[in-house]
């Protein structure tokens, strides 16, 4: 049976985080997937969502259920996109046609650690990476998608890594999308609260399964001179055993 | 629209976030309660069934509402007790007012009751002549600053132990006899005390109205909420509609949730039922009793069954203290009655044209809220709708501009590429000239207080091109 | 204050108007899930739950240990008056008092604000949440909260197991009483700093004598 999947990978992300998608890639390939990208994908309409434009992602969500309708299985390596398309799609397009195609399709996507996890059931995807890791939990991941276990699990059996664990790893960093930019102050207070719990662990390295909060962890990082590197679950993943 | 609660609460917030001791006591008070949260569901043998439990009791009062609430008062009234029925904030202003009048009231004591805060009860009374007195500590203290009340459940969350054995100091000198907590409650016992046995009234809140019973529950730990309906000739409960129950049974399930979620007790120490007046062969008890019925908005949420859902709250206070915006900001930016994220969904459909739309943006969607409510309100939901609806009312043409924009380029690949790349040129250019973080900077409300995104040679797409086809 | 109030009706109306979608909503019996774990020996658990909730328990065998328990109670309080629910029992205690103090009978009025240690009945203890259910008929309203010491006087066989019980128990006898109350410890308050200090408005001390069925 061919083992294929499509992916889907956020815009910010091809734009902004390539190597993101391209470790996802490589991840998915090295346990014996292949890949099928959709290249007419854009963006799934969370921005316009999220800001109360429904009618203006409305569109973007139909769109998305006919490029990737075909598919059996959706992967993607941000919880929060992921759920855009399985939480809220549903009720973005009640009471139109697509509603039914947006629950179903729904059910055949999946986060990364999810689908390694859930659908591969490959809890070792054969990395290795010598450093100390500390894990920060999204919040659409963990409490939209209810992913808990999933990452921490590969990441234990990442080779050579050291786990620390983070105080209050469940807080929000602060990102939020649109929020970042219209409430800075609350969302980098938010964001330095979370890189303070970051240092505390003095790990080398903070993950998370969502490239948006690495994005604004980093930013934040960097913005208050503090050390941890942000780094996608997918690029720890890639990194070949040697 | 007025744009004046979003500037102050931009203001307030400002000033909040960069306030590092601020930041530390709310984390020091989270903690304990967390703490404490953690440990007392662990009384529950299933707490998300207790969840589910207190959801679906408070909804099935909901959808009847009209009948329990008829319920309600014929048992009240059976018992000698008074129902008014307030439409507005004034009409209930005015009725306590008046009662307070008529019956020559000159000290009132007062039991936490954030509806009274709703309808602003206390400047009318006082207006009057009437001394009204605070008589939950949190309250009584925050009372004593002139401040309103920084959480629903723990108004002076906010105070240090320092700062509240200042005020002591300022107000009530003779009292003080020390500046650690179980002397600074003795004073403010002592004074209160004096107040509690020469008021003529007493006012308090409910937590629920017990339908089948005919009684309103009040859940107190100091005891202040059983003197103040005890002792004064005449006491008041005021409430809103929506606080109606069923059955007396369901508050097996809705005390020890209540208490769970507020504080982590296992029950609030007092968990008082109130039914009516002095019965004739007792004791004591007041010669009167008043229920006040708020609707003030209330039906008015009721009609739309998408945000039907946030009238079962139960003001526990849980999602407040989960929600990051809150800990960063506290609970007077807000500048509303009910604060954090209740108070974000409530104030904009309670009072639809006081300009409170941007508080449901005010929020990273982070949905700590939603996990933590114990009636199960889809508070992010109703933050997002909040959103929905505020775009639709507002305009905002800026906005929706943008999104239209926003539309445009996500509804075509070649459309997105190209705007792609010009964003991505605009964050490097920035870089480039070293304007990043400036106000020439097109990035600033990001650059502002983060460093920008580095920005790739190539995208995933182009990558693709070349390494897509094993 | 009686007489006509127009927004009631015109409340109701709106209440009706809204809920006439009749949008259902699952009945309570939907989940009926144990939401609490079973409490195999309620008196064994009352008297755990009294012990961390800080309600001071004398347990006694009869009649003759339960008067001398209150000696004690009466011994260890500070001078002033004493308030006690006119009840039989109590009036047999009560010839132990201290001819000093003052004593007042629920039959002759409320206790005062210098009342020292009010003596009462209960109807039942709760052994979920180590509670006195308690109401205006056990001596009255003021009766359990306005003096510092609250004295409880009650059997085992009025332990009951849950929250539920104790609300039966309201259901069935108590309803016709104005006030009717669980009370779980000692007066209390975390106002400050979350820092819990026993004794705010009410009781800082809660007693009961809990004496074996006989
Ligand atoms: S919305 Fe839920 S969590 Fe928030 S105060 Fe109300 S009941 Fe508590």
């Amino acid at each position: 049976m061919p083992k294929t999947v499509s992916l889907f990978v956020p815009c910010f992300v091809d734009q902004l985080q390539p190597q993101v998608a391209i470790d996802t890639v490589k991840v998915l390939r090295r346990i014996g997937y292949t890949v099928h990208f959709p290249e007419d994908q854009t963006c799934c309409g969370q921005p316009a969502f999220n800001s109360g434009f429904w009618d203006e992602a409305r569109p973007c969500a139909e769109r998305f259920l006919k490029i990737f309708g075909a598919s059996d299985v959706i992967v993607c390596p941000s919880g929060s996109c992921t759920s855009m398309v399985k939480s809220h799609y549903p009720e973005l397009l009640k009471d139109t046609p697509s509603y039914n195609d947006a629950v179903t399709l729904g059910q055949r996507v999946y986060e990364l650690s999810q689908f390694l996890i859930r659908v591969a059931q490959i809890s070792d995807v054969g990395s290795w990476f010598p450093h100390s890791v500390t894990y920060h939990a999204s919040c659409h991941a963990t409490r939209e998608l209810g992913i808990h276990d999933e990452p921490l699990t590969l990441l234990k059996n990442v080779r050579g890594l050291e786990l620390r664990s983070l105080p209050h790893e469940e807080d929000c960093c602060g990102f939020g999308g649109t929020f970042s930019t219209k409430f800075g102050m609350i969302s980098a207070a938010m964001g330095d609260t979370k890189a303070g719990n970051i240092e505390a662990t003095k790990a080398e390295y903070v993950t998370s399964i969502d490239p948006s909060c690495l994005i604004h962890l980093a930013g934040i990082i960097g913005h208050t001179r503090r050390s941890s590197k942000p780094i996608h679950l997918a690029s720890i993943l890639a990194q070949e055993a040697q | 629209m007025s744009t004046i609660p979003l500037q102050e609460f931009l203001r307030r917030a400002t000033e909040k976030c960069a306030d590092l001791t601020h930041r530390a006591t709310i984390q020091r008070n989270i903690d304990s309660y967390d703490v404490a949260v953690a440990k007392g569901k662990q009384r529950f043998s299933d707490w998300e069934a207790a969840r589910s439990r207190c959801s679906e009791i408070k909804a099935e009062a909901i959808a009847h509402l009209d009948r329990y609430l008829e319920q309600f008062e014929g048992k009240v009234k059976e018992r000698g007790g008074h129902v008014f029925w307030a439409e507005t904030a004034e009409d209930a202003r005015q009725y306590i007012a008046g009662l307070a009048q008529s019956r020559g009231v000159k000290t009132i004591v007062k039991s936490k009751s954030m509806v009274t805060e709703e309808i602003h009860l206390s400047g009318a009374l006082e207006k009057q002549g009437a001394a009204v007195w605070e008589t939950d500590l949190g309250e009584y203290i925050v009372q004593l600053r002139n401040e309103p009340p920084y959480h629903i459940v723990t108004p002076a969350m906010h105070l240090t132990r320092v700062q509240i054995a200042q005020t002591f100091r300022e107000k009530i000198p003779s009292e003080m006899n020390g500046e650690e907590p179980p002397q600074l409650v003795a004073a403010a016992r002592r004074k209160l005390r004096k107040a509690f046995f020469s008021a003529e009234m007493g006012i308090s809140g409910a937590n629920f109205l017990v339908a089948d019973a005919g009684m309103v529950a009040i859940s107190t730990n100091e005891g202040n909420g059983r003197l103040t309906t005890t002792l004064p000739r005449i006491h008041v409960a005021i409430t809103g509609i929506e606080k109606i129950i069923p059955r007396l049974s369901d508050l097996a399930t809705l005390w020890p949730v209540l208490a769970t979620a507020g504080t982590g007790q296992p029950i609030t120490t007092y968990s008082t039922l109130i039914g009516g007046p002095r019965q004739p062969g007792e004791t004591d008890g007041p010669e009167e009793f008043h229920v006040v019925l708020l609707d003030n908005g209330r039906s008015q949420v009721l009609a739309s069954r998408e945000h039907r859902e946030m009238l079962k709250c139960i003001r526990c206070g849980a999602c407040l203290n989960v929600c990051p915006v809150y800990r960063q900001i506290g609970g007077h930016a807000y500048g509303t009655t009910y604060q954090g994220p209740i108070g974000s969904v409530l104030t904009p459909n309670l009072k639809p044209s006081a300009g409170f739309e941007h508080l449901a943006f005010a929020s990273s969607l982070c949905s700590a809220c939603g996990s933590a409510c114990p009636v199960r309100i889809n508070l992010p939901h109703q933050l997002l709708l909040n959103r929905r609806d505020a775009m639709a009312k507002t305009g905002q043409s800026g906005s929706r501009t943008m999104f239209r924009l926003f539309r445009w380029t996500a509804m075509s690949s070649v459309r997105f590429r190209v705007m792609g790349w010009l964003s991505r040129k605009g964050i490097s250019t920035a870089k480039a000239l070293g304007i990043a973080g400036s106000k020439l900077d097109p990035m600033r409300p990001w650059t502002q207080y983060r460093n920008g995104p580095e920005v790739p040679t190539q995208t995933f797409r182009e990558w693709w091109r070349t390494h897509g086809r094993q | 204050m009686a007489g006509s109030n127009p927004q009631r009706e015109r409340i109701l109306a709106r209440v009706r108007a809204a809920t006439a979608d009749n949008v259902p909503t699952t009945a309570p019996a939907a989940s009926k899930a144990p939401i609490f774990a079973e409490i195999p020996d309620p008196l064994e658990r009352f008297l755990r739950e009294c012990a961390a909730n800080l309600t001071e328990v004398i347990c006694t065998r009869d009649s003759m240990e339960s008067a001398a328990a209150c000696d004690r109670v009466l011994q260890s309080l500070p001078p002033g008056e004493l308030f006690f629910q006119d009840t039989p029992v109590f009036r047999s205690w009560a010839s132990h008092v201290d001819s000093a103090r003052t004593v007042r009978w629920s039959s002759g009025g409320p206790p005062s604000e210098s009342t020292q240690a009010t003596f009462t009945l209960a109807h039942g203890f709760v052994a979920q949440t180590g509670s006195i259910l308690s109401s205006s008929l056990c001596g009255g309203r003021g009766a359990s909260i306005v003096a510092p010491c609250h004295v409880v006087f009650g059997t085992t066989e009025q332990v009951v197991a849950d929250i539920d019980a104790a609300l039966q128990i309201a259901n069935h006898d108590l309803l016709s009483a104005s006030y009717v109350g669980l009370i779980s410890g000692s007066s209390r308050t975390a106002d400050i700093e979350k820092i819990l200090v026993q004794g705010a408005h009410g009781p800082l001390r809660v007693v009961v004598i809990l004496q074996a069925a006989s």
